[in-house]
């Protein structure tokens, strides 16, 4: 009787926890939803009232208007190079400095670790203008690698991978050795192979850390064809209020939102397990 | 195959010497045991050996070639670790063919040697599975094929028997007997359980606190122990050891226990030092007879179906664990008489050194 009655309270309990995630989903989706209504509303109608995206008419023309006359694609396309390019950059050089961290024996080793780590406790902004004054002396700005440079310096990244490398056995690098495997390959035959998930969880928050990169795109590409979306998005805002062309611009949010979305589907399983473990560690 | 010298070697880290110049010789085709506690340094000779730790003085020579100086893989040994150090994202096939492919061995030789190590260890099905998909049992025998595809000059094995359960160790513990037998293949084998150590070598090499012990056969280590410690930690139950005085009786000498009863050992007197001894019997030699000349009363009956331990408390206040028969019909709170095999006591003194009856 008790046991059952326990059951019967657990299920409730459960049920409750249930509500209460669903509750938080709907209202973290409501403004999504609201941009998406929005992005379906004419123009002229979100004029008079936002209201109106409640009721029909919907059409589609801010998303035709999108193909037609802004340069969305233009910075789709910078966002995809920048975002693939910081993304591969941090996978290859925290993947290294990983392996070296957990398994070279060097002098100074774990000093130089530290100093990386405290990399994490440096704003950006603290170090923004140096960095703006020192690619301006180098006449890069408005170039794909004075955007993509600075986010390879990534000390989560090298963090996470000397911890994944640490947590390989080192049974496995002697079981190599045995087997006559160089250095080199050890690396990049045996170990690195086993780094897959870090990589994945790595890849999957560096590639959504610089396609959401605002603040430095915005400084060091001035040009419009170098915009990223997030620079070129916020530059059609005529004004804070936005009276004209609401419609247009909440269906390039939703637009520009869509690689994001992709790569959440595909990679879903992964995003998940990174932030759970993250919460764990 | 080959042997393996070992000459002067000594490892430490740091300030702590772990082998302090230890020489021995492995023979060609000997299946050696390093068998003793944890921490005594019986891994890290071996890894010596393997290459995996550095040398810090003295030679080590596989097949009259001294090979300190080389890499591991450049040593023509193969070693079986104890959590089986498979690579998790290869296949079966590919784990063992892993080593062959990095010395260039053509494909349809590293074939060929697969499948007969497949063979010779029954894993020819899952040659196409991963690692995460094999039992404990199935790793293992993974983990010695790796091995015996390379066909090395000896093999090296690290506790590779403590991960399975008890069923499982006793099979594999046979498989490699037979194996050997098959390959005659120099092997050195590192354990911390005496019956694995007993059972498969031919030599046995003790090892306690980073220093050996004793080195001999099975029934050397067992029969004539060089030291107490190897007298408590080879068999089971541990060997018994009394406190006693000596007595002569025609030049050997008689143990007196402290309530005067007293043991006939077949150990020379002239041989004894003065000082403090004790006498060691194993349970075996101990059992429970109406003519017994030592008295005891029994505490704890361990029944184990073919014969039972007996711990007896004697009257002197000492205890000691005795052997009765499977159906034995003493109970706990019985006092009993004991009959000693004086023949197979041996004496210890204070360092722990023992004294043996002439062979």
């Amino acid at each position: 009787m008790a046991a059952s009655e326990h059951i019967v309270g657990r299920g409730i309990g459960n049920k409750l926890i249930l509500l209460s995630v669903v509750l938080v989903a709907v209202i973290w989706m409501l403004p999504i939803a609201w941009t998406l209504l929005l992005s379906l509303k004419p123009n002229s109608e979100l004029m008079i009232s936002t209201a109106s995206a409640f009721h029909p008419p919907y059409t589609l023309k801010n998303y035709t208007d999108i193909f037609q006359s802004s340069g969305v694609f233009r910075w789709l396309w910078n966002s995809a190079v920048v975002s693939v390019g910081v993304t591969a950059g941090i996978l290859i050089l925290s993947s290294l400095a990983g392996y070296g961290f957990a398994r070279a024996e060097f002098k100074g080793r774990d000093i130089i670790f530290v100093l990386v780590l405290l990399g994490l406790a440096v704003p950006e902004q603290a170090v923004i203008i140096a960095r703006h004054q020192m690619f301006s002396d180098l006449k890069m700005h408005n170039t794909y690698p004075a955007i993509i440079l600075p986010g390879l310096s990534s000390a989560f990244g090298v963090f996470l991978m000397t911890q994944y490398f640490k947590a390989i056995p080192k049974d496995i690098d002697e079981a190599a050795m045995l087997d006559n495997a160089s250095r080199f390959k050890i690396f990049w035959k045996v170990l690195l192979p086993l780094t897959v998930p870090a990589q994945a969880t790595l890849g999957i928050f560096s590639f959504l850390g610089a396609w959401n990169d605002y603040l430095w795109p915005l400084i060091s590409a001035t040009k419009p064809e170098m915009f990223t979306i997030t620079v070129g998005m916020a530059s059609t805002q005529t004004n804070f209020a936005q009276s004209e062309g609401l419609g247009f611009l909440m269906a390039q949010a939703i637009f520009a939102g869509l690689p994001v979305f992709i790569v959440y589907l595909f990679f879903q399983k992964y995003i998940v397990r990174a932030v759970a473990g993250a919460a764990i560690n | 195959m080959s042997s393996i010298e070992l000459d002067s070697v000594s490892k430490r880290f740091g300030s702590v010497e772990v082998i302090s110049e230890l020489s021995l010789t492995i023979h060609s085709g000997e299946f050696i045991a390093f068998l003793g506690p944890s921490g005594c340094g019986k891994s890290t000779l071996l890894r010596m050996i393997a290459g995996l730790e550095t040398v810090n003085g003295g030679e080590i020579r596989i097949g009259g070639e001294r090979v300190d100086h080389l890499p591991p893989g450049a040593r023509g040994v193969a070693m079986v670790f104890q959590h089986y150090a498979l690579y998790p994202h290869m296949t079966v096939f590919d784990n063992l063919a892993f080593g062959l492919k990095n010395i260039g061995t053509p494909h349809d030789e590293i074939a060929r040697r697969i499948e007969e190590a497949a063979r010779i260890l029954e894993i020819g099905h899952l040659l196409q599975r991963k690692p995460g998909q094999l039992s404990g049992g199935q790793r293992q025998r993974v983990a010695i094929g790796r091995a015996l595809v390379k066909d090395p000059k000896a093999y090296l094995f690290d506790e590779p028997l403590s991960n399975l359960d008890a069923a499982l160790r006793v099979r594999t513990r046979v498989e490699l007997a037979r194996l050997h037998q098959q390959t005659r293949a120099t092997t050195i084998f590192v354990t911390h359980d005496q019956v694995e150590a007993m059972t498969l070598a031919s030599r046995i090499v003790v090892m306690n606190a980073r220093k050996v012990e004793q080195v001999g056969t099975p029934m050397d280590i067992y029969g004539r122990p060089a030291t107490e410690f190897v007298a408590r930690f080879v068999g089971s139950p541990a060997m018994n050891f009394l406190p006693v005085t000596i007595r002569d009786r025609a030049g050997l000498a008689t143990a007196v226990l402290g309530d005067g009863s007293t043991i006939d050992t077949a150990v020379p007197l002239d041989i004894l030092p003065t000082g403090d001894l004790r006498v060691g019997i194993r349970a075996e030699a101990i059992h429970v007879r109406p003519d017994g000349a030592v008295p005891g009363k029994v505490e704890v009956v361990e029944r184990l179906g073919d014969r039972t331990h007996l711990h007896i408390r004697l009257m002197d206040g000492n205890t000691l664990v005795a052997e009765d028969k499977g159906v034995s019909q003493v109970q706990p709170g019985d006092t009993v008489p004991l009959a000693v095999e004086g023949a197979t006591a041996h004496l210890f003194d204070d360092a722990g050194l023992a004294y043996h009856a002439r062979q």
